[in-house]
């Protein structure tokens, strides 16, 4: 039996290699895949000469395992390369985006989980009865509708029809200067910069995409937690507080839903990394100038450079919010720690 | 607390609850699995009917002067280039319901025969097999998807393709632990020692007995499947500008919410809701119905 510290070791290691499996094959499918974007780039009436210095400048002159070398040897550098489109390194075009994903993806992580958690115990506390079928019904939707529907839909409703939200133009209204870059979420820059006004309109633009993640997150959440907290409201010890005449609300939530989070804290753990690597469609519809909307342009324009670092950086996102959900199951659940 | 009467008023909610959700329990699992069932086969019925007959045609357009509202003569409205709706979502129902289906059946069957082989047989084959899916399973799905229909095109075969190996990994998984669990398990001992061979035991012996949560899998993921469908098409990368798909069509009205005609977009939206509703709600009984652990409660 592995002591704690070695078994946390391994697993920490074991992203490693993962790792390295995720960059080749990024590599290889950007490459082999997408063909060559010389095409993309140079002016019709380019001669062949033009258009081998162009093939060269994007650094695809070399035969493919000489270009893998240098892009892992860049890599160990952290250095993603320049995007062709942007013209700008691909590391700092990340992180010029990352706040606006993070931000959106915070907020729409925190309705999934402030609505999502409590909506399952209500459900799972009156189980087979009209709250449950309510919930049960409106997470089987949440999970069963399209994302871009939902927020399509929202728009519909909110700005075209009551005018009580701003438009889908992005984190600030068309015409209006973003607060110096401090932190890079708006909603925290601009009370650093005092103004409150500016404030409120970054928090009206954030509504309507942060509501359609949240609808989509809170789905899954619910059911999850509904489903491991009524297995455990049926358990001898729930039987046994019970009988020893704890109040319902100890029951439900000191014994039944501590017990019933664990399951909730994996399904956390992997929502967040889907959508801290960006949202691409919700990012797209409502001109949120994130992660995925850069994935999406990298794609669409055979962006080698632009779309490995995204890629890279989505993966290896997803490969740490495992590691973290399983560290953290070690902490918590005794279980894991003795077997 | 030897008294009958104090035990039944200190515990009454599971002395009385638990029979109770007992016998209601099951005849819950067999209306939500024919409210799933029923639904498909409404999906299937539209979509064989609309090779045969639809009101209007759904490919043509100036049908109608372009945004027309729900009336009588189109009451779906038709869209901004005047094509009629309801007929396009009933051609619709053929392509979100036949890609999510042909693409759901490739992958059960890649992804189940190789996870029984690799749990049944373990060894370097297992650890390849994971190493690789553990890899696959980090890059974004979605993403893989867009990437490869952007790279070797759009069309009706490579959107299939894309898909089904997209949801290889998970039957591969879900059949290997299946597996594994149950090789060990005496009736496998009983058929090995019977002298069947080892790929008899694996297909013939061990995998019927875990058709049930395969299945359960396979009707969450065709839901999850039809949703990428209709990522795909909204984002323009799936099938053709004009095929009828229901992601195309809400995308094709995007335009027309700014200018409050919702019901080009809106429409598509209802009929992927109760296309994957219905397969959530059927995978959801059929694990229900499958699982003892979950039959028991």
């Amino acid at each position: 039996m592995p002591p704690l510290g070695k078994m946390i070791l391994r697993r920490v290691l074991w992203v490693f290699p993962v790792a390295f499996g995720v960059v080749t094959m990024t590599f290889f499918m950007a490459r082999v895949l997408n063909g060559d974007p010389t095409e993309l780039y140079s002016p019709p009436e380019a001669t062949d000469e033009l258009r081998a210095q162009i093939r060269a400048r994007l650094g695809l002159a070399d035969p493919l395992p000489i270009q893998f070398v240098h892009y892992l040897r860049d890599l160990l550098r952290f250095d993603l390369g320049i995007s062709f489109t942007t013209q700008q390194s691909v590391a700092s075009d990340l992180w010029d985006r990352l706040p606006a994903t993070l931000e959106l993806g915070l907020a729409g992580l925190l309705l999934g989980i402030v609505v999502g958690i409590p909506l399952g115990v209500v459900a799972a506390v009156h189980r087979e009865r009209w709250p449950d079928f309510l919930v049960r019904g409106t997470t089987l939707s949440g999970m069963a509708l399209p994302q871009f529907w939902v927020g399509l839909v929202l728009i519909s409703i909110f700005f075209v029809d009551l005018q009580v939200l701003p438009g889908p133009v992005g984190r600030l209204p068309i015409g209006v200067a973003a607060p110096p870059r401090i932190t890079g979420f708006l909603l925290v820059d601009t009370l650093l910069a005092g103004d409150f006004s500016l404030w409120w309109q970054a928090v009206r633009q954030l509504a309507l995409p942060a509501l359609t993640l949240g609808f989509s997150t809170a789905a899954p959440i619910a059911r999850v937690t509904r489903s491991a907290m009524a297995e455990a409201l049926q358990s001898d010890y729930v039987r046994t507080a019970i009988a020893m005449g704890h109040s319902k609300r100890v029951v439900w939530f000191r014994y039944s839903l501590r017990n019933a989070l664990l399951p909730v804290v994996t399904l956390i753990g992997g929502i967040a990394g889907h959508i801290f690597a960006g949202a691409v469609l919700l990012e797209s519809i409502f001109a949120w100038p994130g992660l995925g909307q850069y994935a999406l342009q990298a794609i669409e324009r055979s962006d080698f450079a632009a779309l490995q670092g995204f890629v890279i950086y989505a993966s290896l996102l997803y490969v740490l919010a495992f590691l973290a959900v399983d560290l953290l199951y070690m902490f918590i659940d005794p279980r894991v720690r003795a077997s | 607390m030897r008294d009958g009467e104090a035990v039944e008023t200190v515990a009454p909610p599971l002395a009385r609850g638990k029979p109770a959700a007992r016998r209601r329990h099951r005849p819950r699992s067999y209306w939500t699995l024919r409210i799933g069932v029923a639904v498909l086969v409404f999906y299937a019925l539209v979509a064989v009917l609309s090779v045969f007959w639809t009101p209007y045609d759904p490919l043509t357009p100036g049908i109608g002067d372009g945004y027309d509202a729900p009336s009588l003569a189109f009451p779906l409205g038709t869209d901004r280039l005047g094509a009629d709706m309801l007929s396009r979502l009933m051609a619709g129902a053929r392509y979100d319901l036949g890609i999510a289906a042909v693409a759901v059946a490739i992958a059960l069957t890649v992804g189940t025969t190789i996870g029984v082989l690799s749990g049944y047989f373990g060894g370097t084959l297992d650890t390849v097999v994971m190493r690789g899916v553990e890899i696959f399973q980090a890059f974004p799905g979605l993403l893989f998807a867009m990437l490869v229909v952007q790279a070797v095109g759009a069309g009706l075969v490579n959107v299939i393709l894309v898909l089904s190996f997209v949801g290889i990994p998970d039957y591969l998984r879900l059949a290997r632990a299946e597996i594994q669990a149950k090789k060990s398990w005496q009736y496998a001992e009983a058929a090995r020692l019977a002298g069947n061979l080892p790929w008899r035991v694996a297909f013939r012996h061990l995998l019927p007995n875990s058709i049930g949560p395969l299945l359960a899998f396979t009707s969450i993921n065709a839901a999850f499947a039809a949703l990428v469908t209709a990522s795909l098409g909204f984002l323009g990368l799936g099938l053709g500008p004009n095929v009828p798909e229901w992601g195309n069509m809400i995308a094709r009205g995007q335009d027309g919410i700014m200018t409050g005609q919702w019901w080009v977009s809106f429409f598509p939206g209802l009929a992927i809701l109760g296309l994957t509703g219905a397969l959530y709600l059927l995978g959801d009984a059929l694990a229900d119905l499958t699982d003892p652990r979950r039959r028991r409660q």
